[in-house]
């Protein structure tokens, strides 16, 4: 078996993840805390990726990254049909899972946890690290999973920017679809088998954890449930 | 012991149903900031610690001004964290994902000894044994001395306290509320006390400031308040029952006649002109029955008034009866459950009460015509 498109996904992947993480945190904290006009606008187009054919997206993605865009005028980057670019479609394609899970487990966070936290001396850097994110932390996990796991199975939008080269950009489904054509069942057999597993096991995690299976969360207050008109005069 | 303290507050804030305008200081004492729900006093807690900005005034203690906005001097808005304010939130807001070691140690983190100093404070609450818990594993009134003592980790010199033990059962409520004197005196704090029960007040408080859509209708000593509210807002806002209005007949030196919708009342003498209608009070307790078959030794300081018994209701120890009077009005009385056995007190039962002279209370009928101790004179 050729192990190179799985060595592919898994670095495609793996840099998707990490820009999903840092681009979908920095996100998902700016539309769960902050109210400013256009946001609706901001959070659809974030979305919009979710709900478009890869196609379409792989049509914008080629527009951005190719010949007279910014990205290679200014910055001298030659990204198409380079592995780059897959990493580049995979996040795309990821980013609304991540930022809509991440965003509403830091929405669920009780913003009078982070009040305490500024009145015990912490800046808005510590309230973010001490408070915030680890109370967070299972839906941030959950969403980046998710995302991952999407980025991973990403066909449509890398085939449109990186292509289908086998050895340079050809990653796990765009190597099951090749594998059929060619009739190498055994192959696509094998690919898919891989693929099933990984993607199985990130949904199996992701989904336990967006339960609250501890009790520790249990004692998470949502800002609704605590404050109870109802022991009040 | 600290020296003394001043924290004065000069804040106006529009929100969505009233403005909020108040004028306050408070100095090395417990004011207990209090009112119906809604009135702005978490809002004023809020302003003060720096969790919400007012829209202009001026919040110093002693010389630090922590805000100032549309006043003399250069605007400051000192970020919350800068302010050294103890906060004691209405629902604890413990971290629960850190154990009451943990939570108490919060602001100590870049310490060397925040740990050690987390575990004497909380084994001055009492809770050194908890310290491993979490917050939900530990009862309500352990969570609230876990916050209590995170408050006062960073050494604060201001504590504020938004219904802090409401949710509690009485036992636990008195120990705390000892607890917090305890603290008060002991580290010289200046705090700031808010709650809508008033036996809460009376067993934490110095002073009483009532609230009342976002303005202040009194300030005073809390037994002062309570004897004699500014006006019908604030007797009403501290649950005074048996308010009327009665016009002044007589006013001499022995006491000022008050005509009650036919039936006349004597009241202790006061300056009053006659022929005004004044909101006046008598507080169930003030509202003796008597015994057909006993005279009344001091009959001249009792108001005699005769009625029908028609509601009747206990409640822990104390018994309250509503009679109807000959002047179309009811008048509550309320006493310990034992008293008056001998007598046949049932509903539709004619009993004679007597309304004790000196407990009939005419408020002054200007809200504020009197000059509070604390306001904004000194501003």
């Amino acid at each position: 078996m050729n192990w190179h498109p799985v060595l592919l996904s898994l670095q495609v992947t793996a840099v998707a993840a990490v820009v999903l993480l840092g681009l979908g945190l920095a996100l998902a904290l700016w539309l769960a805390r902050s109210r400013f006009p256009g946001q609706t606008l901001v959070e659809t187009l974030i979305m919009l990726p979710l709900v478009l054919p890869p196609s379409v997206v792989g049509y914008y993605l080629l527009v951005a990254l190719g010949r007279g865009s910014p990205v290679v005028e200014w910055l001298g980057w030659q990204l198409l049909f380079t592995w780059p670019a897959a990493a580049i479609a995979s996040t795309v394609v990821g980013l609304p899972l991540m930022v809509q899970v991440a965003r509403a487990a830091i929405a669920n966070v009780d913003p009078t946890l982070e009040n305490a936290a500024r009145t015990l001396g912490s800046s808005e850097l510590a309230v973010l690290w001490r408070v915030t994110l680890p109370l967070a932390r299972r839906g941030v996990l959950a969403g980046l999973l998710l995302s991952t796991t999407r980025a991973l199975g990403e066909f449509g939008a890398t085939l449109m920017v990186a292509g289908n080269i086998p050895g340079q950009t050809q990653t796990m489904p765009l190597a099951v679809y090749d594998a059929v054509q060619s009739r190498q069942y055994e192959l696509a057999n094998q690919l898919v088998l891989i693929m099933t597993v990984l993607a199985f096991l990130a949904l199996w995690w992701a989904r336990r954890l967006e339960q609250p299976a501890r009790p520790r969360a249990k004692a998470a207050p949502l800002p609704g449930a605590t404050a109870s008109p109802s022991n009040r005069l | 012991m600290k020296p003394l303290m001043r924290l004065r507050i000069d804040v106006e804030k529009q929100l969505a149903a009233f403005r909020l305008q108040v004028q306050l200081a408070v100095d090395t004492e417990i004011l207990v900031l209090f009112g119906p729900s809604g009135a702005g006093k978490t809002t004023l807690l809020n302003l003060v610690a720096g969790l919400a900005t007012p829209d202009a005034g001026e919040i110093a203690l002693d010389g630090t001004v922590f805000f100032r906005r549309h006043r003399p001097g250069p605007p400051v808005n000192l970020p919350a964290r800068k302010r050294r304010i103890g906060y004691v939130f209405q629902q604890y807001a413990l971290f629960p994902h850190l154990t009451a070691l943990e939570n108490v140690a919060y602001p100590l983190w870049r310490q060397r000894d925040g740990r050690a100093r987390a575990l004497a404070l909380l084994d001055r609450m009492r809770l050194a044994h908890l310290a491993d818990r979490y917050p939900h594993e530990l009862s309500g009134g352990q969570q609230q001395r876990v916050a209590i003592a995170r408050a006062l980790a960073a050494d604060p010199q201001i504590l504020l306290l938004d219904e802090p033990f409401t949710a509690l059962d009485t036992a636990v409520r008195e120990r705390l509320q000892r607890d917090l004197r305890a603290l008060q005196q002991e580290l010289g704090l200046v705090v700031l006390y808010v709650t809508h029960n008033l036996e809460d007040a009376f067993a934490v408080g110095d002073r009483l400031a009532v609230l009342r859509e976002g303005r202040l209708e009194q300030v005073g000593p809390l037994a002062e308040v309570y004897r004699r509210p500014a006006n019908q807002q604030v007797a009403g806002i501290l649950g005074i029952r048996n308010l009327f209005r009665a016009r002044v007949v007589a006013s001499t030196p022995e006491g000022v006649l008050l005509d009650w919708d036919g039936l006349l009342l004597t009241a202790p003498p006061q300056a009053v002109s006659v022929g005004q209608t004044l909101t006046t009070y008598i507080r169930p307790e003030e509202v003796k029955i008597l015994y057909p078959d006993r005279p009344l030794t001091t009959a001249v300081r009792y108001n005699e008034v005769t009625g029908t018994i028609v509601d009747d209701q206990i409640q822990a120890s104390l018994r309250t009866l509503r009679v109807a009077i000959a002047n179309g009005h009811e008048v509550e009385v309320r006493f310990p459950l034992h008293t008056y056995r001998p007598l046949a007190l049932h509903r539709g039962a004619q009993v004679r009460l007597a309304l004790r002279r000196e407990g009939i209370v005419l408020l002054s009928q200007l809200p504020t015509d009197r000059p509070s101790p604390n306001g904004p004179a000194e501003a």
